[in-house]
């Protein structure tokens, strides 16, 4: 157990998530049920005054949320000091068994709390309030994971051992390390980067033609590929080192943490191409979420394709 | 998402918080009070740490220790020699220091052995060389004192010199040679400094011995590997590294200020209670207010807005004033009676200056302990405000 400062205040903030949250899941469970809204009863009166609060709870929890994510990386890295062997966040995340999925979670229940607002903003907009059973269904299985990731970083932080030795950044991502991660490094780098602008590529041209669905799926290709990408060769560059692999180093102030921007605007670009699916889905055309996207994406591929560029201007050599 | 900042609205809860003067202001100076204790907090350890710190990086690498049966004992001097013949190593120390308690003022003395001829392994011992010829001083039987310990003796009217009573009970007369300042307070303030010699006749140790042996490695990567090397030549020996030291500084220091957020905790407690029942009594006033606005055409979701801007605008200034006035108080004024739970062992009772050290993380930290649990506070009473029968207030 660390009972660092920052890793109180993100479990006292859980707390009042799980408190708020439980409330707005009571509201949404009653909504889900009884919502009518042909009704003229004081009972769907009374729910559409309750789904206010549920939605300001709601609101509430993503708005502090999202920073409390970037603090949580940090954290991450700041307590990587106290344990043996790690040296950034990477120690942090392999020192439970937990701490992996913990991330993924985390930001998949961003993911899921911004399209939950993408809903709850659709349907504010029109009189008729066309979304508001499907928006409150869909917070109930939000709710789910939001309770499974508070759990999860109660427990992860609650079984983190100082005194154990845990691994460095540049063990878990070696390339001759024998782990899951070691897969991706068999994929040969020009099929890599293929894959990576080809995506990109997909992107645009899917943007240009508005074809709604085909883009978000592309979006979500681009997150993992992106990933892959960055951990197996756009890192590399960053450090000017290529045996260095780490996903976490960069987000250090030794790389004036540079990462929290690439991470940034990876996972804004995606968040925005994948709302234009789901605001397809719902059948509402509107192209805005495109834009966006393009802008975050497009930003996101000249950074990293930056990187290597300037070091071989810089040095005539690629690493 | 549409999230254009309406300036109008913002206008408006800027006057409502006015409206509501004596109740704002209320909570506002509580609100700062709490977020100036939190942050002044987590400065002093910050300062007192980075004041640690930096005395740990002066210190040689390593130290090397003699464990006999659990207890520190004196080390062979010629251990040193054998430490030295490592690769990698520079210089090794054999230490003469030990803590000499003074009863009349209940504290204790850091009594450091000091060779006018050796490598000295701290920076500022190095510049006293200079300044003092401890041979001389040796023959003189006289001493350089800190400037807590200079205090402490003029209180106890040893201007001139101080009395040792060593071991077997007789005194050794000890004259003040004078005062010096060490790089950070921290370190000087209880030290007195004086000839091998002496050290040794004051608290009775053999030639040939040493209170500990300190080892300097000019290559960082290579310190873990030097001191697993001395390990395994002496294994009576502990051996301690900086790095070492510097972890478990941070970790003392993470849990001093963790156990007293757990007791805040407590305190933000209450006042999360206090704000949901201010901000739940609503006054007729406010009542009527808001069903007259809504019975202007403003929307559920407008009056929430309202809310919200008015909360995160209390809130936010609450941590403003609070980070400035925790900045004063202990930058400027030094921290006074909150210092003292953080400063507290075997020392003398010193005035040392807390260093200024920003960190960026205190203020998101303050921040994520404040602003959202004033917020959070507020949530469900706006929400009530927002959602009363407007024909039920205006009746």
């Amino acid at each position: 157990m660390i009972l660092a400062p920052e890793v109180l205040a993100i479990l006292i903030l859980n707390s009042i998530f799980l408190l708020f949250s439980l409330v707005a899941f009571v509201l949404s469970v009653r909504i889900f049920i009884k919502w009518d809204m042909s009704a003229t009863t004081q009972e769907q009166y009374g729910l559409e005054k309750q789904s206010f609060l549920a939605a300001t709870i709601i609101k509430y929890i993503f708005a502090i949320k999202l920073p409390l994510f970037l603090f949580f990386v940090f954290t991450l890295d700041k307590i990587s000091t106290l344990l043996t062997g790690a040296m950034c966040g990477a120690g942090v995340v392999d020192a439970t068994d937990y701490g992996s999925y913990l991330l993924i979670l985390k930001l998949m229940n961003l993911y899921l709390f911004g399209f939950w607002l993408t809903l709850h903003y659709l349907d504010i907009k029109s009189p008729n309030l066309p979304y508001t059973r499907l928006k409150f269904e869909f917070f109930i299985v939000a709710f789910l994971f939001l309770l499974v990731e508070i759990v999860l970083e109660g427990v992860m932080f609650g079984s983190i051992d100082i005194d154990k030795m845990v691994s460095c950044c540049g063990t878990l991502y070696s390339s001759s390390s024998t782990s899951a991660i070691s897969g991706i490094f068999s994929i040969d780098t020009t099929v890599m980067l293929t894959l990576f602008y080809g995506n990109f590529l997909f992107m645009v041209i899917f943007y240009m033609m508005r074809y709604q669905y085909l883009f978000a799926i592309s979006n979500l290709a681009f997150i993992v590929v992106a990933l892959i990408s960055l951990i197996q060769f756009f890192g590399t560059y960053i450090y000017e080192l290529p045996t260095h692999h780490c996903p976490f180093c960069f987000l250090q102030s030794d790389y004036y943490f540079v990462g929290y921007l690439i991470y940034s605007l990876l996972f804004l670009g995606t968040f925005y191409g994948m709302r234009v699916g789901v605001v397809k889905m719902l059948d509402e055309d509107r192209g805005k979420g495109f834009k966006l996207s393009m802008i975050f994406n497009g930003v996101y591929v000249v950074l990293v394709t930056a990187y290597p560029i300037f070091y071989f201007i810089r040095n005539g050599v690629w690493l | 998402m549409k999230n254009n900042l309406n300036l109008y609205l913002i206008e408006f809860a800027i006057n409502a918080l006015l409206r509501a003067k004596s109740k704002n202001i209320f909570i506002l100076v509580v609100f700062t009070l709490l977020t100036a204790l939190l942050t002044a907090v987590f400065l002093i350890t910050g300062s007192i740490k980075h004041e640690l710190q930096s005395t740990v990086d002066a210190l040689p690498q390593i130290t090397v220790q003699k464990i006999k049966a659990g207890r520190h004992y004196d080390i062979d001097t010629s251990v040193a020699d054998e430490i030295l013949t490592i690769a990698g190593v520079s210089e090794a120390v054999p230490r003469v220091w030990g803590y000499y308690y003074f009863e009349n003022a209940g504290v204790n003395f850091s009594v450091v052995g000091i060779e006018q001829y050796e490598a000295q392994y701290k920076d500022s011992f190095a510049k006293l060389v200079e300044k003092f010829d401890f041979e001389e001083l040796s023959s003189q039987s006289s001493m350089v004192v800190g400037r807590g310990v200079k205090e402490v003796m003029s209180s106890s009217y040893y201007k001139e010199y101080f009395n040792f009573i060593k071991p077997d009970g007789s005194l050794k007369k000890v004259t003040v040679a004078g005062v010096f300042d060490g790089d950070t307070e921290l370190e000087s303030n209880d030290m007195i400094l004086m000839s091998k010699e002496d050290v040794r006749e004051i608290f009775d140790m053999q030639e040939g011995k040493a209170t500990d042996i300190v080892v300097k490695v000019p290559n960082p990567e290579e310190v873990t590997t030097v001191a697993s090397k001395i390990k395994l030549m002496y294994p009576d020996t502990r051996v301690i590294s900086s790095t070492d030291l510097k972890i478990s500084y941070q970790n003392i220091f993470d849990y001093k200020s963790g156990v007293f957020l757990a007791l805040f905790v407590v305190a933000l407690f209450t006042f999360f209670m206090i704000i949901y029942d201010k901000a739940s009594g609503l006054s007729s006033e406010e009542k009527r207010e808001i069903g007259i606005l809504k019975a202007i055409g403003w929307r559920v979701d407008d009056i929430l807005k309202e809310k919200f801007y008015e909360s995160f605008i209390l809130s936010f200034l609450a941590y403003l004033f609070g980070i400035l006035s925790a900045f004063g108080f202990v930058y400027l004024l030094q921290a006074p009676l909150l210092r003292e739970i953080f400063v507290g062992y075997s020392q003398l009772k010193t005035s040392f200056e807390l260093p200024f050290v920003f960190e960026i993380q205190t203020l998101f930290l303050v921040f994520f302990l404040s602003v959202p649990i004033y917020i959070a506070a507020t949530i469900i009473p706006s929400w009530r405000a927002a959602t009363l029968e407007v024909d039920e207030v205006i009746r």
